[in-house]
């Protein structure tokens, strides 16, 4: 059967609401009116396209989608560039949802634990969403959120809130504080296996992980410390997902396309792929493009 | 029932190639310089290059071109761009390039389809010729030496014409008409005999090779081997290798604006996909400015461990058919993918002889 329609084609998102975060990080708002991105489940993503500038994969960061469709977006190239010179009411084109997201269903009734560095906040973000609209769902609620520095905070104020509930512990830290004084959030100094450390975490937790491509080997080794199960641990791999949809090879890790078999995967799938976790410092290299 | 075979004397070839002409535009190999040749559209069968092994370029060029429209932005709106295809009918395809089309189809059948390419596909017919391996075809190590899919006739050449068997229907169809049109006679006994012969003579003439049972193992265990810093040393990421290879699918996505629009992307624009390399540098590059294949040797790793394993897992085969373009094409001489292989193999026997029992 040959589809009828082209499997690239992005369907209007129009800009609602556009609230500026710390650091060249934008929270947009799209109102997607046919509907075709509401099935959305966390950890998944989109492919946002600037028509004449480009598309990029953009992980979901609300838990709920349904006409509307929250995206956190860091302005690093052309593409996102473009996008902060929109405003509301403008256009762009969305095409997805894309990816495995985080097993959720398997998630119940368990103790989940969320990792998130730096940017890697954003897909947590629709984890935790999930997990609290299901609350009931869930057993302990465990947030971790570390940072380079104490202004890369994102998602401030929703914080304010969240840290006020009884039914989820969240710890934050930063490497250095840098930037103006925060608004009073419980935030330590110190990188997000130390926080690791210091939660209680039941071996018997399942885990999500999300962040930057270097931080994934020390959470591992401390949640192996923690006698965490190796198959708990759900970790959102970064790859610059083209086509998102298992044909332009950007993506390609070992044997998978991350964006069909993944983006997220258990770390017994993965943890003997050449290069799948592993990305040390001598790897970082000049700007993309 | 057993679909019948027939027999093409070669005088009569030139009535066999107007049935094909009768179907659609034909395209053939043509010699375009001392050594190479090109699949290009042909008129007359005198223009056919018979003897062309690899051509320059795999067939997969006309079903997944270097560059085409998926997706236009006009007028405030988002269309798709989907040409009406042409019936095009491919001539003197090889049994690596048969199979090598085999596994461009399965990675566009895969959901979701990709309709640019499978309607180009579904509106072609492809001629499969048999060949002898020179020096650089290893396709009987990859098991891709004996057509199985990807082509809808075959045709073997037994020396005074050829034996010829259908697969697909349309395929089988032209054949049907063709002998109603005695331009095709039934093949006799004799026929088969050579036909036979030539498929047995064809396996014993490849001289080049290797075993391909272990190849994952010695891969995965061999990571680590000097050699690829080695050849990682001498690869000038020029990217050769993988447009010539029958099986390399990989493509970046671009917008074109049109000359009206303005910077901020608000005009029309076309998003179109072209060929990539994963051997360019910023192939596998993500926000954040990680790279996780810096360097070429990175690079020529992760290649050779698609093109021999790479695809075990998300599709059962392996992504090299052993056409030799590869090897072929390689300024640095390093593509050379039986002699990779050997060495590898050669040292994994070495460690295993070395530990005791
Ligand atoms: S890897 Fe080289 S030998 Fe194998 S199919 Fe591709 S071009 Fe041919
Ligand atoms: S292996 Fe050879 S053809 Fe391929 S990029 Fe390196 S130098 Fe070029």
């Amino acid at each position: 059967m040959i589809p009828g329609k082209t499997p690239y084609l992005s369907v209007k998102g129009t800009i609602r609401s556009i609230v500026p975060m710390a650091q060249d990080n934008y929270l947009f708002d799209f109102t997607e009116r046919t509907g075709s991105l509401s099935g959305c489940r966390p950890g998944q993503f989109v492919e946002l396209w600037v028509p004449g500038v480009g598309e990029c994969p953009i992980s979901v960061c609300s838990g709920r989608v349904s006409e509307s469709i929250q995206l956190m977006v860091r302005r690093a190239g052309r593409v996102t560039s473009a996008l902060f010179n929109m405003s509301e009411g403008d256009s762009v084109g969305l095409r997805g949802p894309y990816g495995q997201g985080f097993p959720m269903e398997a998630f119940k009734g368990r103790d989940l634990v969320m990792v998130a560095g730096g940017l890697g906040v954003a897909p947590i973000r629709s984890v935790w969403q999930y997990a609290l609209d299901h609350r009931e769902e869930f057993g302990r609620l465990v947030l971790i959120y570390g940072m380079r520095h104490t202004n890369d905070i994102l998602f401030r104020q929703e914080f304010k809130f969240l840290l006020r509930r009884r039914d989820i512990d969240i710890f934050i830290a930063a490497e250095e504080v840098v930037g103006p004084a925060l608004p009073p959030i419980a935030m330590q100094l110190g990188r997000v296996t130390d926080l690791l450390r210091q939660a209680e975490i039941s071996s018997d937790s399942c885990v999500a992980v999300c962040g930057p491509p270097v931080m994934y080997k020390y959470v591992i080794d401390v949640l192996k410390e923690r006698n965490v199960d190796e198959a708990n641990i759900h970790l959102s791999l970064e790859r610059h997902m083209k086509c998102g949809i298992g044909k332009c090879g950007h993506c390609f890790i070992g044997g998978k396309f991350n964006c069909k078999a993944g983006p997220v995967f258990a770390l017994p799938e993965i943890k003997h792929v050449p290069e799948a976790i592993e990305c040390d410092a001598a790897s970082l290299q000049g700007g993309l493009e | 029932m057993l679909s019948p075979t027939y027999f093409l004397p070669k005088e009569r070839f030139p009535d066999f190639l107007n049935a094909l002409k009768s179907l659609g535009q034909v395209f053939a190999p043509v010699k375009v310089s001392k050594q190479s040749y090109s699949f290009k559209a042909v008129e007359k069968a005198s223009e056919i290059a018979f003897e062309a092994l690899r051509t320059i370029l795999p067939p997969k060029k006309f079903f997944y071109p270097q560059s085409e429209t998926l997706v236009k932005f006009e007028d405030g709106e988002i269309k798709e761009c989907i040409e009406e295809p042409v019936f095009k009918v491919i001539f003197g395809v090889h049994p690596c390039d048969l199979a090598g089309l085999g596994i461009m189809d399965t990675i566009f059948e895969d959901s979701p389809g990709d309709t640019h390419y499978l309607r180009k596909r579904r509106t072609s017919m492809i001629i499969g010729l048999s060949c002898m391996p020179d020096k650089h075809c290893f396709c009987q190590s990859m098991g891709t030496d004996c057509p199985e899919k990807g082509y809808d006739v075959f045709l073997t050449d037994i020396e005074d014409g050829y034996f010829i068997e259908g697969k697909s229907s349309q395929g089988q169809k032209l054949l049907a008409d063709a002998f109603a049109d005695k331009v095709l006679e039934r093949a006799r006994e004799a026929h088969k005999d050579r036909y036979k012969r030539f498929w047995l003579d064809r396996s014993e003439a490849f001289e080049t090779g290797f075993k391909v049972d272990n190849l994952r193992s010695t891969m995965d265990l061999e990571w680590e081997n000097p050699v690829w810093e080695e050849l990682g040393d001498r690869c000038l990421s020029c990217g050769n290798c993988t447009p010539v290879c029958p099986t390399c699918y990989c493509f970046d996505l671009v917008d074109v604006a049109a000359l009206s629009s303005k910077q901020d992307g608000s005009g029309d624009a076309e998003r179109r996909r072209e060929w990539d390399s994963c051997q360019f540098v910023g192939f596998a590059k993500v926000a954040g400015d990680y790279n996780f294949r810096p360097g070429p040797v990175d690079r020529l790793k992760f290649w050779y461990r698609h093109k021999l394993h790479g695809f075990d897992d998300a599709y059962g085969f392996k992504t090299c058919v052993g056409c030799g373009r590869c090897t072929v094409s390689c300024p640095s001489g390093i593509d050379d993918i039986v002699k990779v292989v050997n060495i590898l193999q050669v040292a994994r026997q070495e460690k295993d002889e070395g530990q005791p029992k």
